[in-house]
């Protein structure tokens, strides 16, 4: 079980930074609290006592979202539910509620956050590849000589592996901003020891724009989670589908040269598989979700689930 | 530790209140607001008995620390209806029939009510979508989803009130929506299960547990732990003052470790303490030391000469052999056209009840010691409990809770004694809830076995003998294992009528966590191999599977495997109903070629595939949802 010497919900960023500098040896920040209180479990960390728990949910600069120069900035307070009820959010990041479907349950996704997601570092987190796709930056916030201080790192590098990011001590993260995609069509793949409320062994975010015929890629985003210790953005794979025409044969051999972006050492042959069929599917399926702006690429015959 | 102040908008209600800072919102709801209705499952998000509505939203209270809520609206099943009272949702459960063990009916009813409030027009995809992270295991989800659209269309209007009415039966219950005697305490969140009782002055209890399968106890050192503030007592072996053992059959179990434990996780010492945070630190302070024994984990080296052995009375590792005998099968043999071998493994499994192992004993006024929990079995367990408290029997009560499902698995006395014993020594009422984890390491489970089938056919399908030989594994205790062995032997080869068998069915004595009872008692290790084998056979004959079994069926007049004359059988038209309903293809399984045209009908139930709600795949975006580039 968890316990706490004391749990604090400071409701200024700046008193959360002061908090949290300050805090003893051991104390951790919470967010939705989703991961911690399973962790602190018989079977994983067993009884942990935490002298502090710093509360950052009811920070007003944490929450909501706010939009800009066709970035969208997700206050750390975002959680997973929002994705699948605000219709901003579902149109700008097409991925995201395809994953959020696929991510715990509809309670959990009230209260668990992507920024949380993405500070745990999971290597099979789910909310990391389409945060990735969607050219996602993370906001790390400090306090220096009393002064709020801001820093940005690309998701992509600042998840460096297991449970590692490149989070200072001091620091809270607040918030992740990503490219709107609007117009974009999204989907999400994910495989796990069984379909609902569970963690994944591979998953892959796609986005695709078509152009106004509907027949040639104008814009491919690819990522993939849980084939290695860190995200992986399938830059090569998008090279060589952008500008080009869509067919059944070039989908096919771009996901047939994704297979070697797998890094993991366990369950090696059966991550290449998956790989190659979640690249194809994750396209065939972005491609069938754009929205009515233009024709689309129907032609795929019968899609299988991986 | 410093306490914090608290003040929630609780069903209508203003609370104000200090309390521990770890707390859960389910702590505080269960323990500091006495509002039990919220169950704990699994404490870690998977199973929805905690689900309440915090500011309108859903969660698992089991998720929340309760201080994220503070000065939340908190709604949790007892604020749903007024006091008497039922909403359409309960009402439509009570309808349905759709509250069996009653455990999780309160996590079901919030999240029907949230699916409903979230969306008044939700079709049964998307109702079982937002029902997702609500687990059952014995009401079934079927009647729950009929509920949850009788009442969506009550509020919606589109029924009329009186469809949550009780339905009118004919001459057969079969069929029609039934409604059961308690599920207004179920539906309502009022049935207290043994967790959710509370008894003035009682000490919370919490058990050490071998981290290792086999090992003798060398020394186990409990001062310091005694020694604590708030600790009342802590007990081990040594403290049973009667005959120490039970189970089923034989009684090979002790309360706790005796010597040496058996397998991982067995109990070793319990605290008893003012809390549940000073029991678990307590818990920290035995010292146990341990001298590793070798241990023996497939039932084939349990029988292996010179296997370690696990219990002194069981030289050979048998907990029990169950023969029988029926004809010649080696003419039997001797007369087949075909003769088919083949090897039926099946696994551990565990019962998964959604209410976790809980109990308090305390001595009453007439110092008759009385343990109140959810046990499956408590006739038996009071005597059993006599003989290790060496009291008499008048001076020992059993009172069997509400069972939050069980099938099988709480049968056996794994923490009764425990609670008898704590009480005893301190007369104070002591309670002992399990996690999920722990009643998953230290609750029987299925039987694994391995079954050698030999069966011989003549060209026309008759069976013309079986050999059957099932070895099992009953783990480190013998718990029910003799009594599964027996109902394993007699359905051995299923409801048809062999002429010649050989059958044993054994279980031995592993290091493994102990085997028990289980729905089917066996039946269905057998079942697995004997109706695997018919189908192998049917296809080897080039037969169609049920022409098969036809042949062989047992019939009035039919002499059982163990000999008895039946006088009444139904097989027949058992089949002839499965086979119409099933809308089989007629013919050997063959001739069906890759694809067959009885699967995936309009009656079968198709896997699930989230996001109906995301609904058709093309959004059709408004200007003012567009970002400005």
């Amino acid at each position: 079980m968890l316990i706490c010497e004391s749990y604090h919900v400071p409701k200024r960023l700046e008193e959360a930074l002061a908090l949290w500098a300050d805090a003893p040896e051991g104390s951790r920040l919470v967010s939705g609290a989703t991961d911690i209180l399973p962790w602190a479990r018989e079977g994983r960390a067993g009884d942990v006592e935490i002298p502090a728990l710093i509360d950052v949910t009811k920070i007003p600069e944490l929450k909501g979202y706010s939009c800009d120069k066709g970035r969208i900035r997700l206050g750390a307070a975002t959680v997973y539910q929002d994705f699948l009820t605000d219709r901003t959010l579902m149109t700008n990041l097409p991925c995201m509620p395809y994953c959020a479907i696929w991510f715990a349950d509809d309670q959990i996704r009230e209260q668990a956050t992507v920024v949380g997601n993405l500070v745990n570092a999971s290597p099979v987190a789910d909310g990391t590849p389409p945060v990735v796709a969607l050219n996602g930056e993370i906001e790390l916030t400090r306090l220096e000589d009393g002064a709020v201080k801001r820093r940005t790192v690309p998701v992509v590098d600042f998840i460096e592996g297991p449970g590692r990011t490149t989070i200072q001590p001091g620091e809270i993260a607040t918030a992740v901003t990503v490219d709107s995609a609007y117009g974009y069509g999204g989907s999400f793949q994910k495989v796990g020891q069984r379909r609902s409320l569970v963690i994944s062994v591979a998953c892959c975010a796609a986005l695709v724009r078509a152009d106004s015929t509907g027949t040639m890629f104008e814009d491919v985003r690819l990522a993939l989670g849980g084939v290695g210790p860190r995200p992986i953005r399938l830059r090569d794979a998008e090279r060589r589908l952008k500008g080009e025409r869509i067919t059944q044969e070039l989908i096919q051999r771009v996901a047939e040269s994704a297979a070697d972006s797998v890094g993991s050492r366990s369950r090696k042959e059966y991550r290449r598989d998956v790989v190659v069929n979640f690249v194809r599917a994750g396209l065939e399926e972005a491609l069938a979700n754009q929205p009515e702006i233009g024709a689309k690429f129907k032609n795929f015959g019968e899609t299988e689930n991986a | 530790m410093p306490k914090i102040d608290l003040t929630m908008d609780v069903n209508g209600r203003k609370v104000v209140k200090q309390t521990d800072p770890h707390k859960r919102l389910l702590d505080f709801l269960r323990e500091d607001l006495n509002l039990t209705g919220t169950k704990e499952g699994c404490g870690a998000g998977e199973c929805g008995t905690c689900s309440v509505f915090v500011d309108g939203k859903l969660v698992k209270s089991c998720l929340m620390p309760a201080a994220k809520a503070d000065g939340a609206k908190i709604e949790t099943i007892e604020g749903l209806a007024r006091p008497g009272s039922l909403t359409p949702v309960q009402q439509a459960f009570h309808k349905t029939g759709a509250s069996q063990c009653g455990y999780c009916i309160p996590g079901m009813v919030m999240a029907a009510t949230s699916a409903l409030r979230e969306n008044p027009d939700a079709g049964i995809e998307e109702i079982k979508e937002r029902l997702g992270g609500n687990i059952c295991r014995c009401t079934g989800y079927t009647k729950i989803f009929e509920a949850v659209e009788i009442a969506r269309d009550v509020i919606a209007g589109r029924l009329p009130e009186t469809a949550l009415d009780e339905d009118a039966t004919g001459e057969s219950f079969i069929g029609a929506n039934v409604r059961r005697l308690d599920a207004p305490s179920k539906v309502s969140g009022r049935l207290k299960y043994a967790a959710d009782i509370k008894m003035v002055d009682m000490l919370q209890m919490q058990v050490l547990r071998a981290p290792m399968p086999h090992a003798r106890i060398v020394s186990i050192d409990t001062s310091e732990a005694e020694a604590m503030d708030g600790v009342a007592c802590v007990i081990t072996a040594d403290d049973v003052p009667g005959t120490d053992g039970f189970g089923v059959f034989v009684h090979d179990q002790p309360v706790m470790a005796r010597g040496k434990v058996r397998h991982f996780g067995e109990a070793v010492a319990a605290v008893a303490a003012e809390d549940l945070v000073t029991a678990r630190r307590a818990l920290a302070k035995i010292k146990v030391e341990y001298e590793e024994l070798p241990g023996v984990y497939a039932p084939e080296d349990a029988l292996k000469p010179g296997a370690p052995v696990i219990h002194d009375y069981a030289q050979d590792n048998v907990i029990k052999h169950i023969p029988i005998r029926k004809g010649d099968p080696e003419k039997g043999f001797a007369e087949a056209d075909l003769i088919l071998e083949d090897v039926f493994t099946t696994q551990q499994v565990e019962h998964a009840y959604l209410e976790p192992e809980a109990g308090i004993a305390y001595v009453d006024h007439d110092d008759v010691v009385t343990v109140l929990s959810p046990s499956q079995n408590i006739t038996h367990h009071r005597h059993m409990l006599a003989e290790i408290l060496a009291l008499p029997i008048n001076k020992v009560r059993f009172i069997m809770s509400a069972v939050g499902g069980g099938f099988g698995g709480k049968e056996d006395m794994i923490y009764q004694g425990m609670l008898a014993l704590a009480a005893m020594k301190t007369h104070r009422p002591v309670q002992l809830n399990f996690t999920r984890e722990e009643s998953i390491v230290a609750s029987a489970k299925r039987h694994p076995s391995k079954v050698h089938y030999k069966m011989g056919l003549k060209w026309s399908g008759e069976i013309t003998a079986i050999e059957f030989d099932m070895l099992s594994d009953g783990g480190a205790y013998g718990m029910s294992s003799e009594g599964v062995m027996r109902k394993a032997a007699i359905l051995s080869c299923g409801p048809y009528e062999v002429k010649n068998l050989k059958v044993d069915t054994k279980v031995v004595y592993t290091n493994n966590t102990p085997s028990g009872a289980f729905r089917t008692f066996g039946g269905m290790q057998a079942q697995f191999a004997t109706e695997s084998m018919m189908d192998m056979a049917a296809e080897a004959l080039d037969m169609d599977p049920f022409e098969l079994r036809r042949i062989n069926m047992m019939r009035i007049g039919s002499r059982t495997h163990t000999q008895q004359e039946l006088t009444t059988a139904s097989l027949d038209r058992v089949l002839d109903a499965a086979e119409a309903a099933s809308r089989w293809e007629a013919g050997a399984p063959k001739v069906r070629g890759p694809r067959r045209g009885d699967l995936g009908g309009p009656d079968t139930r198709q896997p699930c595939t989230l996001g109906a709600r995301i609904g058709e795949p093309t959004v059709t975006p408004t200007n003012d949802e567009r970002v400005a580039s």
